[in-house]
C-alpha cells in the first residue's frame, strides 16, 4: 500500500464522494419502492452536484501537482499479485470534472425531459451507474481495473440505449451496441493479455517505466485499440452510433457525445506510453478514414439526432488523429471541448424534439417530429433553442472566438507537426483534415438552416413554447462553456492555461484556418440559399456499412447458430439418446443374463442334486432281485480288492 | 477207470448239468423236474463220499418234500388255461456277470487252496456212520438237535397261518 | 480216492446256477428254486470236506441241519408266495414292489 502523502484527508475524503457518490445514486434508485419514485427525482441530481463540487476540488489540488497514487492488494496467486488503485493526474482530473459536470447537467435536463415516463427510477440508477463507471475509469491505476469500468459502461449503456423497452428499434439497437462494443473488447482482452505476459503487470505507474519499444509492443497496443474501435466508434465499429439514437436524448448528449465514447479517447492518452510508431500510423488513417465518412454521411442524414450523432463519430476520428499523430494531449483537449458544444446541440436537439412532442399530444398531430424535412423556420418560436444551438454549432464550425476552433487549430497544428517535409501519405492525410473541417462547417449550417431558419413546414399550426428552465439551466451553462475562454485566454492560441507547453504554433496556419472556414461559411449559405439539397442514398445509408455487416457476419452468424443447434439436437442429442439406448440395451442383456445364466446355474443345480438324488433313490426300487445282485456284486468287489 | 470214479464223474456231471439247465429253462416245471436230477445226482455223490445217511436224507426231505411242496406251489400260483407259465428273464447280463465272476472267484480260491491237496478217506471207511450221528445227535449236537426241532415247529406254524389266511374279496 | 476239488468245483457251478437264477428268473417260484440249489451247493461242499478230513462227522452233521433249515425255509416261503399270489394274482417279483420308496 502506498500513499502519496503531500495530500490532506480533505482531498481524500472529496475523492472519494466524488467516485461513491454516483454509485449511491445507483443503489438508492434501484431500493426505493414505488410509492416514494420522487425522492429519486430530488436525491440522484443532489448526489451528482455534491460529486461535482469535490471532483471540482480535486481537479484544483492535483492541477499541476505530483499525481496522486494509491494503491490495494486485490488478490495474489502464488507469486503474482494484482493491484488495485486509484491515479490521479491531470488528465485523470480533467477528466474528472467534464464527466461530473456534464453528468450532473444531464440529470437537471433529464428531470425536465423524463417527467411523466414509466420507469424513472430505473433510468436515473443507470445514469448513476454509468457515472460511477466513467469515473472508474478516469480514476483507475491499472489498465486491468479500466478494462472493468469498461466493460461495466458497456452494459449501462445498453440499459440506458434500450431504455424505452416497448420500442422494438431501441431493443436491437441497444443489442447492436453492446455486440459492437462486446467485438471491440475482445480486442483489449486480447491486448491486455499480451501486455501481462510480456511486462507482468497491469499498473499504468509501473508501465509508464518501460521505455524499450519492442515488437510485442505494435501487437499488444494495436489490440488495446482495437477496444477504443468499438467504444468510440470508429471504422470498422462504427454502426452501433447512429442506431443509438434510439434512446433517449439526454442519454445521447451524456453518453455519446461527452462521456463513453471519449473513454476511448482518453484510454489512448492513458497509454500512450505503448504504442510504437507503425501502430500510431494505423491509428492516424483509422482515425481520417472514420472522420471523413462520418462527415460525409452527416452531410445527407435527415434525422437530427443522427446528424449529431455522425458529427460525433467524425470529430472521435479527428481526436484518435491527433493522438496518432504523437499529440495525445491535443486530442484530450479536443475532447474537453468536443465534451461541452457537443452536449449542448444534443440538448438543444432534445429540447426542440421535447416541446414538438408535446404540442403533437396537446393538438393530436402526427408526424416525425425528428425528421429535419418536417421542420423548419423554429427561431421564431424557439428563439432560447436557436441561440444556443448556433453557439455550440459555432463551437463545432471552428469559427474563431468558440472553443472549437482553439481545439481544431492545436489538432492542424499537431498534423503540421508530424506530416513531416516531403509529399508522402502524411500530407495526404493533413489535406483529409481539412476536408474534414470544410464538410463540418457545411453539415451544421445544414442543420441550423433547415431547422431553425426558412419558412416552417409541419410545424405550422402548432403552437409550441421553450422547455422549462430546468432544461434551459444546462443548456445554458453549455453553451456558455462552447466559448473560447475554457481553452485559454487567447481566442487564437491553443498554449493557454489548459496546455502551458504547446509548441508549434504557426500564424501561418492560424490564418489559413480562419480563411478555411469562412469560405466554408459562404459555400454553405450559398448551398441554403439555393436551396440544394444534396442527396445520396449511399453516404445516407453510412457507406452501407450496415448492410455489408448484416450480411457477410449477422447472416453467417446466424446460420452457424442454426447449425450448431440442429448438430446438437441431431448428434449430441442423438448421442445422448444412443448412450441411453445402449445403456437400457445393456441393462437387458444383463437381465437375460441373470435369468438365465445365474439363475439357470442355481436352477441346474437343483436340478442335478434332483437327479442324482432320484437317481440314488431308484436303487431302492423294490425289486428284489436287484438287491440281490447288488449285495453279490458287492461281496465280489471285496473279494477281489482282497485277493489283491 | 474204477466203477467208483466213472459213477463219480457221472454223477458230477449230471448234477452240473441239470443245474445249468435250470437256468436256462423257460418252464417251471421243467426246472422243478431239472431240480430233482440234480437233487438225485447230488445224492448219489454224497453215497460215494461215504455220507449215506445225509444222502437218504436229501432224498427223503429234500427231493420228497421239498419238491413236492414246490410243485405244489408252481400248480397253485400258473394260471388256468390252456397256456403252460412261460418265464421272461430279466437282467440277464448284470446276472451272467455276476455269477460268472463268482464261479471264477471260489475256483480260483479252489485253485489256489486245494491244488495239492491230500484225501485221506481210509478213516472213515470202518465206521458205522448212522450210528455215529445218532449218538453225535444226542451228545454234542443236543442244542442244535432242539432247536431244529422249535424251528420245525415255528415253520410249521407259520406256514399254515400264512396260507390259510383268506382274502377279502373271497 | 475220489477228488476233492472236483466235488468243490461242483459246488461252485451249483451255486453260481442257484445265483443266476435268482438274480434272472421272473417267477418267485424259480427264485426259490435258485436259492434251493445255493443251499444244495452248501451241503455239497460241506460233505466234501467231511470226506477230507474224516476223523469226525460234523460235516455231515452240519449239513442235516442245513437240510432242516432249507425246509422250513421253503415251506414259509411258498407260503409267502401263495399269499402273495391271492393278493396280486402274479408272482413276479419284480411287479411287486409296493415297498419301494
Amino acid at each position: 500500500m502506498e500513499s502519496a502523502t503531500l495530500y490532506s484527508p480533505a482531498f481524500e475524503t472529496c475523492l472519494v464522494l466524488a467516485f461513491f457518490l454516483p454509485l449511491l445514486s445507483f443503489i438508492l434508485s434501484l431500493t426505493i419502492q414505488e410509492q416514494y419514485a420522487w425522492i429519486v427525482s430530488l436525491s440522484a441530481p443532489v448526489l451528482l452536484l455534491i460529486s461535482t463540487v469535490s471532483a471540482y476540488y480535486v481537479g484544483i489540488q492535483v492541477w499541476d501537482n505530483d499525481p496522486y497514487h494509491i494503491q490495494y492488494t486485490w488478490f495474489s496467486v502464488s507469486s503474482t499479485t494484482v493491484h488495485i488503485g486509484m491515479l490521479v493526474d491531470n488528465l485523470a482530473a480533467l477528466m474528472l470534472i467534464v464527466v461530473t459536470f456534464v453528468s450532473f447537467l444531464v440529470h437537471l435536463y433529464s428531470l425536465g425531459y423524463m417527467a411523466g415516463d414509466s420507469a424513472t427510477r430505473r433510468y436515473f440508477a443507470m445514469l448513476g451507474l454509468f457515472t460511477f463507471a466513467m469515473l472508474g475509469i478516469v480514476l483507475s491505476d491499472s489498465v486491468l481495473l479500466i478494462f472493468i469500468f469498461w466493460e461495466l459502461v458497456g452494459f449501462s449503456s445498453y440499459m440506458l440505449i434500450g431504455h424505452w423497452q416497448h420500442k422494438p428499434e431501441a431493443a436491437a439497437a441497444s443489442r447492436k451496441a453492446f455486440v459492437l462494443n462486446r467485438i471491440g473488447d475482445a480486442g483489449f482482452m486480447v491486448g491486455l493479455m499480451i501486455l501481462w505476459a510480456n511486462t507482468g503487470t497491469f499498473s499504468l505507474v509501473e508501465l509508464a517505466s518501460i521505455t524499450n519499444i519492442s515488437s510485442w509492443n505494435t501487437i499488444a497496443s494495436l489490440c488495446l485499440f482495437c477496444g477504443v474501435i468499438g467504444k468510440s466508434a470508429q471504422f470498422p465499429l462504427l454502426t452501433w452510433l447512429p442506431d443509438a439514437m434510439e434512446g433517449p436524448t439526454p442519454v445521447s448528449a451524456l453518453i455519446h457525445a461527452a462521456t463513453m465514447v471519449a473513454a476511448g479517447v482518453f484510454l489512448l492518452a492513458r497509454v500512450d506510453f505503448l504504442f510504437s510508431p507503425e501502430a500510431l500510423l494505423v491509428l492516424v488513417i483509422i482515425g481520417i478514414t472514420t472522420s471523413v465518412m462520418a462527415a460525409l454521411a452527416a452531410l445527407v442524414q435527415t434525422d437530427i439526432k443522427k446528424i449529431l450523432a455522425y458529427s460525433t463519430i467524425s470529430q472521435l476520428g479527428l481526436m484518435v488523429t491527433a493522438c496518432g499523430a504523437g499529440a495525445p494531449e491535443v486530442g484530450m483537449m479536443h475532447l474537453f471541448t468536443h465534451a461541452f458544444f457537443k452536449a449542448c446541440l444534443f440538448l438543444c436537439a432534445g429540447s426542440v424534439i421535447h416541446v414538438l412532442h408535446r404540442a403533437q399530444h396537446q393538438q393530436h398531430v402526427h408526424f416525425d417530429v425528428q425528421d429535419v424535412r418536417n421542420l423548419g423556420g423554429l427561431r421564431k418560436k424557439l428563439p432560447f433553442t436557436f441561440l444556443a444551438t448556433t453557439v455550440s454549432g459555432a463551437a463545432l464550425a471552428g469559427i474563431p472566438f468558440f472553443s472549437g476552433f482553439v481545439s481544431k487549430e492545436a489538432i492542424f497544428t499537431a498534423l503540421y507537426e508530424w506530416k513531416g517535409d516531403s509529399f508522402s501519405l502524411r500530407w495526404i492525410i493533413f489535406g483529409l483534415a481539412f476536408i474534414v473541417s470544410f464538410l463540418t462547417v457545411l453539415y451544421i449550417v445544414r442543420l441550423i438552416a433547415l431547422v431553425f431558419l426558412g419558412q416552417e413546414r409541419a410545424t405550422q399550426q402548432l403552437s409550441i413554447e421553450e422547455p422549462p428552465i430546468i432544461m434551459r439551466a444546462p443548456m445554458a451553462l453549455l453553451a456558455f462553456g462552447s466559448l473560447w475562454f475554457i481553452v485559454s485566454w487567447n481566442p487564437f492560441a491553443f498554449n493557454g492555461w489548459l496546455m502551458p507547453e504547446a509548441e508549434g504554433h504557426s500564424l501561418f496556419l492560424t490564418i489559413f484556418s480562419i480563411a478555411w472556414v469562412a469560405s466554408a461559411l459562404v459555400a454553405s449559405f450559398f448551398l441554403y440559399r439555393n436551396n440544394i439539397l444534396i442527396t445520396a442514398e449511399f453516404l445516407r445509408q453510412s457507406f452501407y456499412l450496415n448492410y455489408l455487416y448484416e450480411r457477410l457476419v449477422g447472416r453467417p452468424v446466424v446460420a452457424l447458430a442454426v447449425l450448431t443447434e440442429k448438430a446438437d439436437r441431431k448428434w449430441i442429442d442423438g448421442f445422448l439418446h444412443t448412450t441411453a439406448y445402449a445403456q437400457i440395451l445393456t441393462a437387458h442383456i444383463f437381465a437375460w443374463f441373470d435369468r438365465a445364466i445365474i439363475d439357470g446355474s442355481v436352477n441346474g443345480t437343483a436340478y442335478t442334486v434332483r437327479l442324482i438324488g432320484s437317481l440314488t433313490r431308484s436303487f431302492q426300487g423294490g425289486k428284489i432281485q436287484f438287491y440281490v445282485f447288488i449285495a453279490v456284486f458287492a461281496l465280489i468287489i471285496f473279494l477281489i480288492s482282497s485277493l489283491i | 477207470m474204477t466203477i467208483y470214479s466213472f459213477l463219480f464223474y457221472f454223477f458230477e456231471v449230471s448234477a452240473a448239468v441239470a443245474a445249468i439247465a435250470m437256468v436256462f429253462s423257460r418252464h417251471v416245471f421243467y426246472a422243478a423236474l431239472f431240480f430233482l436230477v440234480c437233487l438225485l445226482c447230488v445224492a448219489g455223490l454224497y453215497v460215494l463220499a461215504w455220507a449215506e445217511f445225509v444222502a437218504v436224507t436229501q432224498i427223503l426231505i429234500y427231493a420228497g418234500g421239498v419238491l413236492v411242496l414246490i410243485l405244489f406251489g408252481i400248480m397253485l400260483t400258473a394260471k388256468m388255461g390252456a397256456k403252460p407259465l412261460r418265464v421272461g428273464h430279466g437282467n440277464v447280463v448284470s446276472g451272467a456277470l455276476i455269477s460268472i465272476s463268482f464261479f471264477s472267484l471260489i475256483a480260483y480260491y479252489i485253485y489256489a487252496q486245494f491244488s495239492n491237496a491230500t484225501t485221506s478217506g481210509s478213516v472213515l471207511n470202518s465206521s458205522n456212520t448212522v450210528e455215529t450221528i445218532g449218538l453225535s445227535l444226542m451228545t454234542s449236537y443236543m442244542l442244535p438237535f432242539e432247536i431244529a426241532g422249535i424251528l420245525l415247529l415255528i415253520a410249521l406254524i407259520g406256514a399254515a397261518v400264512i396260507a390259510s389266511h383268506k382274502s377279502k374279496s373271497a | 480216492m475220489l477228488p476233492v476239488t472236483h466235488l468243490l468245483y461242483l459246488g461252485a457251478i451249483v451255486f453260481a446256477a442257484g445265483l443266476m437264477m435268482v438274480i434272472t428268473k421272473r417267477n418267485a417260484i424259480m427264485v426259490l428254486l435258485g436259492i434251493e440249489l445255493m443251499l444244495n451247493a452248501a451241503n455239497i461242499n460241506l460233505v466234501a470236506f467231511n470226506y477230507q478230513h474224516a476223523h469226525n462227522l460234523d460235516g455231515q452233521l452240519f449239513s442235516l441241519f442245513v437240510i432242516i433249515v432249507a425246509v422250513c425255509e421253503t415251506a414259509v416261503g411258498l407260503a409267502i408266495v401263495l399269499r402273495v399270489y391271492q393278493e396280486y394274482q402274479r408272482v413276479v417279483p419284480d411287479q411287486i414292489d409296493e415297498l419301494k420308496d
